[in-house]
């Protein structure tokens, strides 16, 4: 397909922007970035190769004829899904491998290009089993058809409600319809967009003659997906039909194969790539980048939807003529590194942490309800929780460090006691209408003789070390530590964190069977105090 | 030594004894019985602990008889810290006789009864109170009392192992182990335990010995106080950035998506702003943002290209959508804030810090991890400078073989991943997404110099260095992994 060996094809395909994620005997995963819907059958990445290996240069063209077929367009889907745009494959001899390639490369347009078959979605069909012309009309829920993969007909209301394609891409339609469906001329449904297939056209591996619709709310994107789709299926040896959409002023012929075009902008490719090209050497490059240059524009096929802007040009440039090649040049620097002193205060903190003999934990700032709430028997009222998290493990963000830090302690009742551990951290607190941040220190000692005040000791310690402040404690209910064995601490009246004995219940509630004390120190007040 | 003269002992009751450190004992013994001057014959029994140095009714008793024999209802209670303390206390002192209540008129007091076995309660307590007592050295009486404590809760009872030292024949024929020590040799000389501050202030050390101690003997174990090894890659990243020339930037977690997603020219429908992949937060959003300044400029680009030159991405911009707050996706928003702010022509930034994304943990994926990203913002910059810089970056960061393939990333044009050769798993690995700011980027920012950037995350190399292959023992806080790990292992570097 490539006409080189297969050292030569393993390696340039890095430089085409495929990622190898494996090689085996006789073929080769890849992994081809979201912008490049192109790459996603072999057909595509051999259309590139053979311009990179400079087998072949310059746009690929495919002809196209007109299969005689039209479609007329119902007003009423102007507010639903107004744009359609169909094409005829014929002449098809695929085999298994290729149809494979052909539904993936569908359902990659539908997920990429298509934003999950809201703004794109394609319907391939047994053209044989079609009596043109065809009708892209708007019907009631009550319309019956055989949707594919069923025996009998059901409404559109029915599908909606009860298949599972219904429910996954049905919630794009109006509630109440006016729904689309495109029919032939007999009545026969081929489809109901962007829903499902009818049974009636279903393409199989003996199927030679494909016809594809292409449905959407922008005519644009639809227009780039058909364009991918059909000069894939032209790579692998079909000829393209183009078929007639509507009637009069807004009648049009489609595929739309046209070339789009970019301004080529010189300096900015020399300037960007920081090689001084001749116009001669960037259409080289570009033609094995499969672009072409004409005079001061650059074309690309239609299926290239990632040319944006005429930066877009100079990475083609880049591509074509190897990455491989351009030089490194290493850019000194004219000023000296600053380190930002808050987070040189934090590493300080750390430091003397460390140097009394803790362990430093790094626990996950995202948290489950027991560890932060139940476990203690605290109130849940402020809590700060993310949309739909994948794991309830990770599922509120924490408003303080010793939830996450008892819950390592309880991981590790095998380990050696006494354990002495602490945490420089993130935590959350609503705020206004919105969520504060700050850093903590935390620190839990856990021993049979840790008390209230082994734990002040370390907290009256790491304030006067960091900063010279001579902390004052003042009696206070904290929901972490026992009543009688926990105190606020401050400094000229300002709260900084607080101390104790860790509470029984939660001792308890983590399966601890030592006595724990700790403290919790806002990091980020103490060095507000400092400025 | 001396305290073996009387015979067997238990190792605790040596140690109440002596009153020396139990590892100086224990090497002491270990010594002894190589020699085989003493057996060391362990068996099982029960130990008791008080949890407490006082309990409730002892405390009464002490307050009456500081307030010299009768104290009113009101002021016992308020030296007690709870009422349920109080009324324990009460409950407890009048069961065992020690209280009688007493009341003339308004007034309620409490006054001593008869004291008997207050003493056997005080010297139980004292003796077991934070240390473990072996419960056959301790009276009838004592251990009936103890077992009434553990009911209550007051003081725990354990399992545990216990050491008997036995003198031998050996200790008995050399007098009562007097020249143990001196034995080997062979001339006797006067020993000392230790050296004290009198001993060396009266300079009596002279013509002693210390006592020799089985230095072979294990020490106790000890564990090091020790920073995360995560904070300390974090560092060295830091240190390779400061000494290339680059600021340090610190930000917040919590940004408008506006701020992660729009300034960065991915579009609103784009598939990797879906909650499936980001953590939005419930309910919030940021009110006070509004289209106009960049964040007009940025709405215009995505609908129409704006002043960039470009086709945009074609569809309606929603404010809406902007101001939805999520925990960042990556650190470019940090970088691409400082840019917006700063109208410098020239500067080096970089962060080090958490991105969030909504996944299953697995043993390659975290639902936080770290990205150490950075920018470099200067006239005449190019794609060259950008392979040049992170050559050098990861050079000192321990990969020699970096490549630069291309790759497509909504904000940068040219695009490219960064590979480095790893010796271990003798393949290509993914170390870094890079590029150029496209214009869509920088320019509704009013940025109209090359800015370069990428983004690594920092758990791969770190898996490869402690030789780890599941980012999560990075974070799970196993303390057996974060004491034991070797700070200096021969595989680094």
């Amino acid at each position: 397909m490539v006409g080189a060996d297969r050292k030569t094809i393993l390696g340039r395909l890095p430089y085409a922007g495929l990622d190898i994620e494996s090689v085996e005997t006789d073929s080769v995963r890849v992994e081809y970035s979201p912008n490049r819907p192109d790459f996603g059958t072999d057909f595509g990445i051999a259309r590139a190769l053979r311009g990179l290996l400079g087998k072949e240069a310059g746009l690929p063209r495919y002809e196209t004829t007109p299969s005689g077929i039209a479609v007329s367009v119902d007003a009423n889907l102007s507010q639903v899904r107004p744009y359609i745009a169909c094409a005829t494959a014929t002449g098809l001899r695929l085999d298994d491998e290729d149809v494979r390639q052909v539904i993936s490369l569908q359902e990659d347009l539908h997920n990429g290009l298509g934003r999950k078959r809201r703004t794109v979605a394609i319907g391939l069909h047994d053209l044989d089993a079609i009596s043109p012309p065809l009708a892209y009309r708007a019907v009631t829920s009550e319309f019956r058809f055989v949707p594919l993969g069923a025996r009998s007909a059901s409404t559109v209301g029915q599908v909606l409600s009860k298949t599972p394609e219904g429910k996954s891409y049905g919630n794009s339609l109006p509630l109440r319809g006016p729904f689309p469906v495109i029919t032939d001329s007999k009545g026969m449904v081929l489809s109901f967009p962007p829903v499902i297939n009818g049974a009636a056209t279903k393409v199989t591996a003996r199927t030679r003659n494909i016809f594809i619709d292409v449905t959407g709310t922008d005519k644009q994107a639809g227009d780039d997906a058909l364009a991918v789709l059909t000069t894939t299926m032209a790579e692998a040896g079909a000829a393209i039909g183009t078929v007639s959409i509507g009637r009069g002023k807004s009648g049009r012929i489609t595929p739309d194969l046209s070339p789009r075009d970019l301004p080529l902008d010189m300096d900015l490719v020399r300037s960007s790539l920081g090689l001084d090209l001749t116009k001669k050497q960037m259409a080289q490059a570009l033609g094995r980048s499969r672009l072409e240059v004409k005079g001061s524009r650059v074309l690309g096929a239609r299926y290239r939807v990632d040319l944006l802007h005429p930066v877009d040009v100079a990475e083609e440039v880049a591509l074509g003529y190897g990455t491989d090649r351009i030089g490194p040049i290493y850019p000194p620097s004219k000023q000296p590194g600053r380190f930002h002193p808050f987070q040189q205060f934090l590493d300080s903190a750390s430091t003397v942490m460390a140097g009394s003999g803790m362990i430093e934990l790094m626990t996950f700032e995202l948290a489950d309800a027991g560890s932060l709430y139940e476990k203690f028997g605290r109130a849940s009222t402020s809590k700060i929780a993310v949309r739909d998290p994948r794991s309830i493990e990770h599922s509120l963000l924490r408003d303080a460090l010793l939830p996450t830090m008892m819950a390592a302690l309880s991981g590790n009742v095998k380990s050696d006691y006494p354990q002495r551990v602490f945490e420089v951290g993130r935590v959350y607190a609503r705020s206004g209408g919105g969520v504060s941040e700050a850093w903590h220190l935390g620190c839990l000692v856990a021993h049979s003789n840790s008390n209230f005040s082994e734990a002040k000791m370390y907290l009256e310690s790491v304030c006067r070390t960091l900063t010279g402040a001579e902390v004052s404690a003042r009696e206070a209910e904290h929901w972490a530590f026992a009543a009688g064995r926990s105190a606020s601490v401050g400094l000229e009246g300002a709260p900084l964190g607080s101390v104790g004995e860790v509470r029984p219940e939660a001792l308890e509630a983590f399966g601890l069977n030592v006595p724990v004390s700790g403290l919790e120190l806002d990091l980020s007040a103490l060095y507000k105090r400092l400025k | 030594m001396l305290a073996l003269k009387k015979g067997a002992l238990y190792f605790d009751a040596l140690v109440a004894e002596t009153e020396l450190k139990e590892d100086q004992i224990r090497r002491a013994l270990q010594w002894l019985s190589s020699k085989k001057f003493v057996e060391l014959v362990t068996e099982t029994g029960d130990r008791v602990t008080s949890l407490v140095e006082e309990t409730p009714e002892l405390e009464l008793v002490r307050r009456i008889q500081e307030a010299g024999g009768a104290l009113p209802l009101e002021e016992a209670k308020r030296t007690f810290a709870s009422s349920d303390e109080f009324s324990a206390a009460i409950g407890n002192a009048r069961a065992l006789g020690w209280v009688q209540i007493r009341t003339d008129g308004t007034v309620t007091r409490f006054v001593l009864g008869n004291l008997g076995d207050l003493e056997l309660h005080q010297n139980l307590l004292a003796r077991s109170f934070g240390k473990s007592v072996d419960i056959k050295s301790l009276g009838e009486k004592e251990r009936a009392l103890a077992d009434r404590y553990v009911e209550r809760g007051v003081m725990k009872k354990e399992r545990s192992r216990l050491v008997w030292v036995k003198p031998t024949q050996l200790w008995k024929s050399s007098a009562s182990g007097k020249n143990a020590s001196t034995r080997d040799s062979g001339e006797p000389q006067k020993l000392m335990e230790k050296l004290t501050p009198e001993i060396l202030a009266s300079r009596s050390w002279k013509g002693l010995r210390l006592r020799p101690l089985d230095v072979e003997a294990k020490a106790p174990r000890f564990f090091p106080g020790r920073r995360h090894p995560v904070r300390d890659f974090i560092n060295e990243v830091r240190e390779t950035y400061i000494s290339m020339g680059f600021t340090e930037l610190d930000g917040s977690s919590v940004h408008p998506a506006f701020w992660n997603f729009d300034a960065l020219f991915i579009p609103q429908d784009h598939p990797g702003r879906e909650m499936q992949d980001t953590f939005y937060l419930e309910g919030l959003e940021d009110k006070k943002l509004r289209r106009s300044g960049v964040v007009a400029n940025v709405a215009s680009t995505h609908e129409d290209g704006w002043r960039t030159g470009s086709r945009g991405w074609r569809y309606h911009w929603r404010i809406e959508e902007a101001r939805r707050l999520v925990l960042r996706t990556h650190n470019t928003v940090l970088t691409v804030k400082a840019l917006s702010e700063s109208k410098e022509k020239e500067a080096r930034v970089f962060a080090v810090s958490k991105v969030y994304r909504n996944e299953n943990l697995d043993y390659k994926h975290l639902a936080e991890f770290y990205q150490m990203d950075g920018i470099i913002v200067g006239e005449g910059l190019n794609v060259r400078h950008l392979m040049g810089f992170l050559q050098e970056f990861y050079k000192k960061l321990g990969m020699k073989d970096v490549k630069l393939w291309p790759t497509y990333f909504p904000y940068t044009e040219p695009s490219f991943e960064v590979v480095g050769y790893s010796d271990i798993t003798k393949s290509w690995i993914e170390l870094s997404g890079s590029g150029v700011f496209r214009p869509e980027v920088t320019l509704p920012l009013g940025v109209r110099v090359p800015v370069l950037a990428w983004g690594p995350g920092i758990e791969r190399l770190m898996l490869m260095r402690y030789g780890l292959d599941d980012m999560r023992a990075l974070y799970g806080g196993d303390l057996s992994w974060l004491r034991n790990r070797v700070e200096f292992a021969s595989s680094q570097n």
